[in-house]
C-alpha cells in the first residue's frame, strides 16, 4: 500500500469543498455551507472533550464566543488603523483568544474530572453570559459588536464582501482544522486522551497525569472553537451577547451527540445535518427545535452511538456484500416508521397552529393538504397512525435487530474464510 | 524511567518504615516494616484483610500514608502522586483488573510504554511514526503472547487474557520494581501455570513484589516472603524459613494444613 494513502480522503473532501458551490449555488444554499463549515469546526472541537477525552462540557461556547468577540474587535481596530493584516488570518486571533481563556478556566476545570468538570463548565458558561450583560464595552450589550470583514488589506483583489469568498475563507479554515483535530487524535497525546477517557486510574499508573492530559485537550479544544467563532464573525458580521450562552453550549452538544461522539467523523455529520435542520427547518415550521429535542430524544435512547454510529455500523456489511440481507427488514419497519413519523409530524403541526396561531382560524395546509385543524376526523387520523404505527413497530422492529446480526455474522465469517 | 545510578546494590529496592494507614479512625497499616532487595522476586502473603492491597496502594501512591516513610531505591516517594511514582520506575499492576477497555489490546500496551520512550504529553508526533513505540509495544505483546488478539478491543478479551494484558501493560514502561496484586485470581490450574511462567519470565533482572493467595505460586516463585497479619509484618524470610516459622503457622499458615508440600 502506498505510504501517501492515508491523503486521499482529505483530497477528495477538498475537491468536494471546492465544487459544492457549483452545484449549490443560490445565495441561501452557499450561505448555508458556510455555516456548516465554522459548526464542524465547533463541534469536532467540543468532541475533543466529550468522545476524545470523557469531558463532557456545559460551557463550550464560552470559547468559541469570546473568538468571535475578539476576532470582531480586532477586525474593527485593523479597519480603523489600516493596519497590513489580511482578513484570512483574523480566525487565528479567534483561536489564540479560545486558547488563552482555556487556559485560563482549564486550569481550574480540570482540575476535576466527570460530573465534577461540567459542574465548574457549566458555571463559568453563567459566569460568562452574565459578564457579557454587564461588560458593555467589550461585548457591546444588546446591540452586540458590529464590524465589516471587508476594511482589511486586500490581497489579490480579494475584498471578501461576496458571500462565495467568505464561503472559501471558511472552507478552507475547516478542512485545515478538520486535519489538524484529526492528527492530533493520532498523536501520543490524543491517545492518552483516549486512554483517561476510558480508565483515567490506569492512566496515572503509566506515568500521566491525568489532569494535566485533560487540560492541554482543553486548551487545544478551545483553541479550535475560538477559530470557530472567529470565522463566525467574519461570516454574520456581527457578534452578540448570545453566543456565549447556554444555547449554543447546549446546541453543539447536541450537533456531537446526535452526528456520534464515538467516531471522528460523528460531530461532522452532526454539525451538516444540525445545519441544515435549523435553516431549512426553520422555513417550514415554528416548531422545529421540538423535532430537533425529539430527535435527541430518539437517538441518545435508540442509537447511543449517533447516526455516524449507525452509517459506520454498515460498513463490514457493505464491503462483505451482506447489506442486500438487511433490506427487507428495513423496507418492512420503514411502514410504521413512515406512520409514526406522519403521525408525530401532523400531531405536532396541527397543535402548534391550534395553540400559536389561534389568531388565524382553524384552516391550514400541511403535506400539500388542506384541513381545519379543530375537525376531529384529523385528531382520529393523528392516533390511528400513532397508535397503529407504535404497535407495528413493536412488532417487527426485532426483525430488523436479527437480520442486522444475521448479516453482520455473515460477514465476519466471509472474512474468517477469505 | 529512573535507573540505579547513586544507589548500590545494598540500597534496597524498596524500604517501608513504620508505615500507619487509617480510614477514619480505622487503622488498617499499623506500624508496618518492609524491606525488599534489589532483583529479588517478594511475596507478601497473609489472610483476607490484612492490608496487603492497602499495602500495594500506599506504594503506588493512590492513597498517601497517615505516616510513616516509604523509599523507593533509597529516596523517599511519600505523597507522590502515582504518575511521579511511575516515572521513578515502579509499575504496579490491579487484583480487579484495570485496562483500558475500548483501545486495541496493541494500543494498550503502547500507552504503557509511550512516558517511558520520552513522549510525554507530546501532539507534536505521529504515535504510528513512533517506531520504537511500535516495537516495544509488539515485543511485549510476543511475551505476554497475546499478538494474535492485537486490534481487538481490550474489553472483549477473555479473563485469562485480560490478566495478561494487565501485567503487559504493567512492565510495558520497563519499571525495574514490578508490583503484582494476584495475578492469577480466578485463574484455573493451567493458567496459573502459564501466568506463573509468565511472570517468571517478565521479572528477570527486576524487582518484583507480589500479592499472592495461591500458596503453591508463593513457593515456586518467591525468593522470600513477608508475612502480614492485621495491617503489621510478622516475618520476612525464605520461603523454608517461612514454612518452619511458628508464629506464621500459628496466625496464618494454620488455616491452610492442607498445603502442598514443596521439596
Amino acid at each position: 500500500m502506498n505510504r501517501h494513502t492515508y491523503l486521499l480522503p482529505w483530497f477528495v473532501a477538498a475537491a468536494v469543498v471546492l465544487v459544492l458551490p457549483y452545484v449549490f449555488s443560490s445565495g441561501a444554499a452557499i450561505t448555508m455551507m458556510s455555516l456548516m463549515g465554522f459548526a464542524i469546526i465547533f463541534a469536532l472541537s467540543f468532541n475533543m472533550l466529550l468522545g476524545q477525552t470523557g469531558m463532557l462540557s456545559f460551557g463550550h461556547a464560552v470559547y468559541y464566543g469570546l473568538g468571535g468577540f475578539m476576532t470582531a474587535h480586532a477586525l474593527n481596530v485593523i479597519g480603523a488603523g489600516k493596519w497590513p493584516i489580511p482578513l484570512p488570518v483574523l480566525p487565528l486571533v479567534g483561536g489564540l483568544t479560545g486558547l488563552s481563556f482555556a487556559i485560563l478556566f482549564g486550569w481550574v476545570s480540570t482540575k476535576r474530572a466527570g460530573t465534577a468538570f461540567s459542574m465548574i463548565s457549566l458555571g463559568i458558561g453563567e459566569l460568562v453570559a452574565a459578564c457579557s450583560l454587564i461588560l458593555r464595552g467589550f461585548f457591546g450589550g444588546e446591540g452586540g459588536v458590529s464590524t465589516s470583514r471587508t476594511a482589511t488589506l486586500r490581497l489579490f483583489g480579494i475584498s471578501f464582501g461576496p458571500q462565495i469568498q467568505v464561503y472559501y475563507l471558511i472552507a478552507a479554515w475547516c478542512l485545515l482544522c478538520m486535519a489538524a483535530m484529526y492528527a492530533f487524535t493520532r498523536t501520543p497525546l490524543g491517545r492518552m486522551c483516549n486512554a483517561v477517557r476510558d480508565n483515567p486510574e490506569r492512566a496515572e499508573f503509566v506515568g500521566y497525569s491525568t489532569q494535566m492530559v485533560r487540560f492541554i485537550a482543553f486548551c487545544v479544544s478551545g483553541f479550535f472553537a475560538g477559530v470557530a467563532g472567529g470565522l463566525a464573525a467574519i461570516h454574520y458580521e456581527i457578534v452578540t451577547s448570545s453566543v456565549v450562552g447556554a444555547v449554543p453550549s447546549g446546541y453543539v452538544l447536541l450537533m456531537a451527540y446526535i452526528g456520534g461522539v464515538a467516531f471522528f467523523i460523528g460531530p461532522i455529520i452532526g454539525a451538516v445535518l444540525m445545519t441544515l435542520l435549523q435553516i431549512s427547518l426553520s422555513d417550514y415550521t415554528g416548531a422545529w427545535q421540538l423535532y430537533v429535542g425529539v430527535m435527541f430524544v430518539l437517538v441518545v435512547m435508540y442509537a447511543p452511538w449517533g447516526l455516524g454510529g449507525l452509517l459506520l455500523m454498515h460498513g463490514p456489511l457493505l464491503s462483505a456484500g451482506t447489506f442486500r440481507r438487511v433490506l427487507p427488514a428495513y423496507a418492512l419497519v420503514a411502514v410504521p416508521a413512515a406512520m409514526l413519523f406522519v403521525g408525530g409530524v401532523l400531531l405536532v403541526e396541527t397543535s402548534h397552529h391550534l395553540l400559536v396561531k389561534a389568531t388565524e382560524g382553524p384552516a391550514m395546509r400541511l403535506f400539500g393538504v388542506s384541513y381545519e385543524a379543530n375537525s376531529p376526523i384529523v385528531w382520529i387520523a393523528i392516533l390511528v397512525l400513532l397508535v397503529v404505527g407504535g404497535l407495528i413497530l413493536k412488532r417487527v422492529s426485532p426483525r430488523v435487530s436479527e437480520a442486522f446480526h444475521g448479516a453482520r455474522q455473515a460477514a465476519l465469517n466471509k472474512r474468517v474464510s477469505a | 524511567m529512573s535507573t540505579n545510578t547513586g544507589t548500590t546494590l545494598a540500597t534496597p529496592a524498596l524500604q517501608l518504615i513504620d508505615v500507619h494507614k487509617n480510614f477514619g479512625a480505622t487503622p488498617i497499616i499499623r506500624g508496618l516494616n518492609l524491606e525488599v532487595r534489589q532483583g529479588e522476586r517478594h511475596a507478601v502473603i497473609g489472610p483476607n484483610g490484612a492490608g496487603k492491597s492497602t499495602t500495594f496502594h500506599l506504594v503506588s501512591g493512590r492513597f498517601p500514608v497517615s505516616s510513616g516513610q516509604i523509599l523507593l531505591k533509597g529516596e523517599s516517594i511519600n505523597g507522590l502522586p502515582p504518575y511521579m511514582i511511575n516515572r521513578r520506575g515502579l509499575s504496579r499492576s490491579f487484583q480487579v483488573t484495570n485496562i483500558f477497555p475500548r483501545l486495541s489490546v496493541f494500543e494498550n500496551i503502547r500507552c504503557g510504554v509511550l512516558w517511558s520512550l520520552g513522549y510525554k504529553y507530546s501532539f507534536w508526533h505521529l504515535v504510528e511514526r513512533a517506531r520504537e513505540a511500535r516495537e516495544r509495544s509488539e515485543a511485549i505483546l510476543e511475551q505476554i503472547n497475546l499478538s494474535a488478539r492485537r486490534d481487538v478491543p481490550a474489553g472483549v478479551l477473555s479473563y485469562a487474557e485480560q490478566r495478561a494484558l494487565e501485567i503487559g501493560i504493567t512492565i510495558a514502561g520497563g519499571a525495574d520494581v514490578i508490583m503484582l496484586d494476584e495475578p492469577t485470581a480466578g485463574m484455573s490450574r493451567s493458567e496459573t501455570e502459564h501466568a506463573v511462567a509468565l511472570i517468571r519470565k517478565v521479572s528477570e533482572g527486576k524487582t518484583l513484589v507480589i500479592v499472592e493467595h495461591d500458596m503453591s505460586v508463593v513457593f515456586d516463585l518467591a525468593d522470600r516472603i513477608s508475612v502480614l497479619v492485621y495491617g503489621q509484618v510478622i516475618a520476612t524470610d525464605t520461603p523454608q524459613r517461612i514454612r518452619g516459622n511458628p508464629a506464621v503457622q500459628e496466625a496464618y499458615l494454620g488455616a491452610h494444613a492442607e498445603e502442598p508440600d514443596h521439596a
